[in-house]
């Protein structure tokens, strides 16, 4: 059954303009092929720019008519990627149509009535939805009693009551102490590496990048995340004049701190991590250093008045920076809550591409994955960027008078700046106010 | 005069009656031009564009309603119908707001809230009708049987069309209020015309003669006489305040407009209106009460022209009412408690305490103001 | 407090007014002399006398126009229809005279027409049915259906006293199967307010007249953890307590014995699905008997109307979802 030939009216669907700054963007893949029927608002396409996945919807309703481009293709906004036949109507079937549900990170419905049979794990209820969303619970970590595996109220009422951890809670809770799992993981993100038996890592675990070449290959391309990622650096690399400087800082208040802190801001949906004590020790010293808040533009400095701070998120695809705006204005647990929120909603792929923009200072949290000292690349147009490493207990003096020795988790704060914007001095003495910040924590 | 319940006689004759005075004929006259006038003015109204919906008018039948309602006293009851505005005048409406109720105003009689003649103040002890006929019927026979159970004196009195007796409600009323005696009056207005459908698709027996099937009496009267129709009319109700039962009145008359402003009557035959044109209920009275009550010419222009200038002020009151708050679209649906329908006007110098003297002004005729604070005696005239 | 029948409650409550307020009387078909078809009355025109307990002709618009006149007129009429299918011969005066008076006029109308209704004993077609949402539709009318024998006579008070016209289904199946504690002298419930008839956590019933009883039947053999509202008032509805059930459990299932479509259950689900979404774990269902006349077979009959089977898979059905 063909469709007839009535009133063909051929409207195009263009790469849209999906943030700000953003000029073209990627197809990952096609949700619906030519001859498909296409409800207006339903999805076509899925795109991504900047990292962020987004969904392009229908402009109307119809019959797709012919992709122009190919998934993989980058194209500017407003070319045109495909063509709709809007006046085509729904019951010329075409043979082999099909409703296909667009993949994303987010979960979604299945259409028509629920089969016994059929997985139903991916459905998500108006409550549970909603709970998870008050608790920052990453559902594709839980375990449904429904039919079909389908996630229940009483399952998410159990993992709340239970006080489990839970997948979204950023992995740095309470895991100061070595962890083997690598710093750039392959596999799956830290929510399933609760479990100890992590998943065993394919090719990038271990294997050096650039290393040995062993005898028989696989041949991967790049995901379009990693392309990004591997453009960024590249170019990061090649502008700024990086220089890495590190203190070493005794956590022992900070430490004291938050175990007073942690409950209370658990029961209030607020996971408070030592990234967020550093946030926060940051964000106040950067007042004192606005140079490090800073941008180049050619032969200008251009100082930023708000400290939108970027936290870098580990992914299973990659790396993302969602960005904490005016993080002059939170308090600890202000932070603490933005961080975890941000992760999680950067975990469950619900990110819009103006969060990830207009950041003027980046924090990262290797550490977090047992690595005591990098030297990691700053994040495009910021001055530096400054990561957590891992909190591990050592020995240490910590009177110069008596040399008396005590074991305190000690850690290193290692900070990559722009040396066309600043020099040793001052990348030392911000560094080393964040160290007196951190270790004279005050409850 | 004494009705017997066996029989039904056809009076078409006029009784005199001497429990008129001179000013309650005046008032008689008065409620009947008033009819007549606010009618034509609401009519002007209509065709001015200023009534939503349809207009309904009892043009020719003004002796009925003002005839039947004149007899009532403050306490009794009535359902009137979209032909009676009469028996609304009598009872303490007054045209303002009638015609504001027409044109969907603020200052109607419903507020907005129901139509043309569907309205019925509850505070002059008027229920109003709704559009299924004849269903005031029943409900006049439900007020009925509450003055009878709590032995009061008092009469309900409702008006149907002769059309409406073909439906199965009106059996159900007649045949309840004669098992029970109830004392209700049942104002049959015979105009001829159902809408369009003569009497002889509505019925094949007068209903009057079937009035005995239900075990009380039927009486024919002319219905252009208003004073005719007071009689016949008293002497039911205090039949009904006697507890001697109910009564059914057939007032012949005419309807000399459509059922409607928008229908044209083609279907009346000529001849029957020019016939029933040359006996107008107004001025068939006006020539009675010149010819035999010592009217003079100048009291009877007075009187035209005094109502005239009332109705023009009640007209301007209506026309310069607000449309209703469409907040209050939504009000009124439930009682938070419930009250006593207030008791309405009984200019009949019957209910008075003191004689009127005539002459005085429709709407300062009586100390009451229509709420009733008029102390009357009611029950037995003197 | 004393133990009565549903259908004792209902005497009871009447009797009860009658008593206290010279205004209240009944009337209806053969319920002065012989007592009423179903003896709610029995008794009562010895104590009353025939004036109050008024046995009237075959006429169900006569029988509903006079409570509505003499209700204007400050009685207190408590109507019967011999079978809640009659009132369709009736209707005319209820929805348009009694329902619209106080809209159109604020005329206040206070009067009470009992409805027995349901089936169950083979009534056949026109002495079954559950015509409630007939009522529902008309603006102007109250509707009350009580389950227990303790809320049929507060519920009838309640209804008696209340200035509007009252919708009264009193359920013919549970007149003599329902008994309950009933508290003696004075007792009115007041309209517009569910009650939790068993309390639960993971799925709720929300049902009245006849289904409440089979709700809880069907709880007790389950042994689940399931709510059952009973919600005694079907118009004003008590949306409140509909609503924080809902938040508790997630879950809802509404049960009458009335047809499908357009009745209560729709009202609920959708006052449910506009209100409570965000709670929600699983579509809201009903359990109802389809849109067919009810029929006089037996077997037949019980195929139509819910059962405690019926009832039992519905819940469950609910709690594995």
């Amino acid at each position: 059954m063909s469709s007839s030939p009535t009133d063909t009216q051929l409207i195009e669907i263009v790469m849209p303009q999906m943030g700000v700054s953003v000029a073209e963007g990627t197809i990952v893949e096609w949700s619906k092929r030519p001859g498909d029927w296409v409800e207006r608002d339903e999805t076509v396409a899925l795109v991504t720019t900047d990292k962020i996945d987004v969904e392009i919807p229908s402009p109307a309703a119809g019959r797709l008519a012919e992709t122009l481009v190919e998934p993989g293709d980058t194209v500017d906004v407003g070319t045109p990627l495909a063509q709709l036949d809007a006046g085509a109507r729904p019951g010329e079937a075409h043979p082999e149509e099909h409703q296909e549900e667009a993949p994303s990170a987010a979960p979604q419905e299945p259409k028509g009535r629920p089969d016994e049979e059929t997985d139903r794990s991916g459905f998500h209820s108006p409550i549970v939805r909603r709970m998870a969303d008050e608790h920052g619970i990453d559902l594709s970590g839980v375990e449904g009693t429904g039919i079909g595996g389908r996630i229940r109220k009483r399952d998410l009422v159990a993992l709340i009551e239970s006080g489990a951890e839970t997948a979204a809670e950023p992995a740095e809770t309470e895991r100061p102490l070595h962890i083997e799992s690598p710093y750039r993981p392959d596999e799956p993100a830290p929510a399933a590496a609760e479990a100890p038996s992590a998943a065993p890592a394919e090719a990038g675990n271990g294997a050096a990048p650039g290393g040995d070449i062993l005898p028989g290959e696989q041949r991967e391309s790049m995901s379009p995340m990693r392309r990004r990622i591997a453009e960024h650096m590249l170019e990061s690399r090649r502008t700024s004049a990086h220089c890495t400087t590190i203190v070493e800082v005794d956590l022992h208040r900070v430490v004291a701190t938050r175990r007073e802190l942690k409950e209370a801001m658990k029961r209030r949906g607020v996971p408070l991590t030592y990234l967020a004590f550093v946030a926060s020790a940051v964000v106040a010293e950067l007042d004192r250093h606005p140079i490090l808040n800073a941008s180049i533009d050619g032969d200008e400095i251009v100082y930023h008045d708000d400290v939108n701070l970027g936290i870098a998120v580990a992914l299973d695809s990659g790396l993302i920076v969602p960005v904490i705006r005016h993080a002059q204005r939170l308090s600890l647990e202000g932070l603490a809550s933005e961080i975890g929120r941000l992760a999680q909603r950067a975990r469950s792929g619900e990110l819009e591409p103006n969060d990830v923009a207009g950041g003027t200072f980046t924090i990262t949290n290797p550490g977090q994955f047992g690595a005591v000292l990098a030297t990691p690349i700053i994040n495009q147009p910021q001055v530096a960027i400054l990561d957590l490493e891992a909190v591990v207990k050592r020995p240490v003096v910590i009177d110069d008078e008596s040399e008396a020795i005590a074991v305190r988790p000690m850690t290193n704060l290692c900070m990559s700046w722009d040396h066309r914007a600043l020099d040793g001095a001052e990348a030392a003495r911000f560094l080393s106010g964040v160290k007196d910040r951190l270790e004279e924590w005050e409850l | 005069m004494k009705l017997e319940a066996a029989s039904a006689s056809r009076l078409l004759e006029r009784t005199g009656t001497d429990a008129l005075t001179r000013a309650d004929r005046a008032l008689l006259l008065r409620h009947m031009l008033l009819m007549r006038l606010a009618e034509e003015r609401g009519l002007t109204l209509y065709k001015q564009g200023k009534v939503p919906g349809s207009f309904y008018d009892g043009r020719g039948q003004e002796a009925t309603c003002v005839g039947a309602a004149f007899t009532l006293g403050p306490r009794d009851r009535m359902c009137i119908l979209h032909r009676d505005l009469g028996a609304h005048f009598v009872r303490g409406v007054t045209p303002d707001r009638y015609l504001a109720n027409y044109m969907g105003r603020e200052g109607g009689v419903t507020g907005g809230k129901d139509g043309n003649m569907h309205f019925g103040d509850r505070e002059l002890g008027c229920v109003g009708m709704v559009s299924m006929l004849p269903d005031m019927a029943q409900v006049a026979a439900g007020i009925a049987l509450s003055f009878k159970m709590r032995s009061e004196p008092r009469v309900a009195m409702t008006f149907f069309g002769e059309g409406s007796t073909a439906n199965g409600q009106w059996h159900e009323a007649m045949n309840f209020a004669g098992i029970h005696r109830l004392p209700v009056v049942f104002v049959l207005e015979n105009n001829q015309f159902a809408y369009s459908t003569p009497t002889e698709l509505e019925f094949a027996v007068d209903p009057v003669q079937r009035a005995k099937t239900y075990g009380f009496p039927g009486v024919s009267v002319d219905g252009n006489d208003v004073e005719a129709v007071f009689e016949v009319a008293r002497v039911a109700a205090d039949r009904a305040r006697e507890g001697e039962g109910p009564t059914l009145i057939e007032c012949h008359t005419m309807r000399m407009h459509g059922h409607g402003a928008h229908d044209d009557m083609s279907y009346v035959p000529e001849e029957l209106l020019e016939e029933w044109s040359r006996r107008d209920p107004i001025e068939l009275y006006v020539r009675r009460l010149t010819e035999e009550h010592g009217f003079e010419q100048p009291e009877i222009e007075e009187i035209r022209s005094s109502v005239a200038s009332y109705v023009d002020e009640c007209a301007e009151k209506a026309v310069a009412s607000p449309m209703p708050d469409p907040g209050i679209a939504r009000d009124g649906v439930f009682a938070e408690s419930w009250e006593p329908l207030g008791d309405g006007e009984a200019p009949w110098s019957r209910w008075s305490a003191t004689e009127d003297q005539g002459g005085t002004p429709h709407n300062g005729h009586h100390a009451s103001n229509g709420h009733g604070d008029a102390v009357v005696e009611h029950g037995r005239a003197a | 407090m004393a133990e009565m029948t549903y259908l004792q409650a209902i005497s009871d409550g009447l009797r009860e007014e009658m008593r206290r307020d010279e205004a209240v009387f009944c009337l209806g078909e053969d319920i002065g002399a012989f007592g009423g078809a179903f003896k709610v009355t029995d008794g009562f025109m010895e104590e009353f006398g025939a004036d109050r307990v008024l046995d009237t002709p075959l006429a169900e618009n006569m029988i509903i126009g006079a409570c509505v006149g003499a209700a204007i007129e400050g009685m207190k009429p408590v109507a019967e229809m011999q079978f809640a299918d009659f009132i369709a011969c009736g209707f005319d005066q209820l929805v348009n005279v009694a329902g619209k008076l106080h809209y159109r006029q604020g005329v206040s109308v206070p009067m009470v027409v009992r409805l027995p209704s349901g089936g169950g004993f083979s009534g056949g077609p026109f002495h079954s049915q559950n015509p409630e949402a007939w009522f529902l539709q008309s603006p102007g009318l109250k509707v009350v259906a009580p389950a227990t024998a303790e809320d049929a006579k507060g519920l009838l008070v309640s209804a008696i006293r209340d200035p509007n016209p009252v919708c009264y289904l009193e359920h013919k199946g549970l007149y003599r199967h329902v008994k309950g504690e009933v508290p003696e002298g004075d007792h009115a419930v007041p309209l517009g307010e569910a009650r939790i008839a068993r309390e639960g956590g993971e799925l709720s019933v929300i049902a009245y007249g006849s289904s409440v009883p089979l709700a809880l039947q069907a709880a007790e053999e389950l042994d689940e953890d399931i709510e059952i509202l009973d919600l005694r008032t079907l118009n004003p509805l008590d949306a409140d307590a509909i609503l924080a059930s809902v938040e508790k459990t997630g879950k809802v299932l509404i049960a009458h014995e009335a047809t499908r479509s357009c009745g209560v259950g729709a009202e609920v689900a959708s006052l449910v699905s506009e209100r409570a979404f965000e709670s929600l774990d699983a579509p809201v269902r009903r359990l109802t008997a389809p849109d067919v006349p009810i029929p006089f077979s037996p077997p037949l009959e019980q195929s139509v109307l819910p059962q405690l089977d019926d009832m039992k898979e519905a819940c469950r059905e609910l709690l594995a979802y």
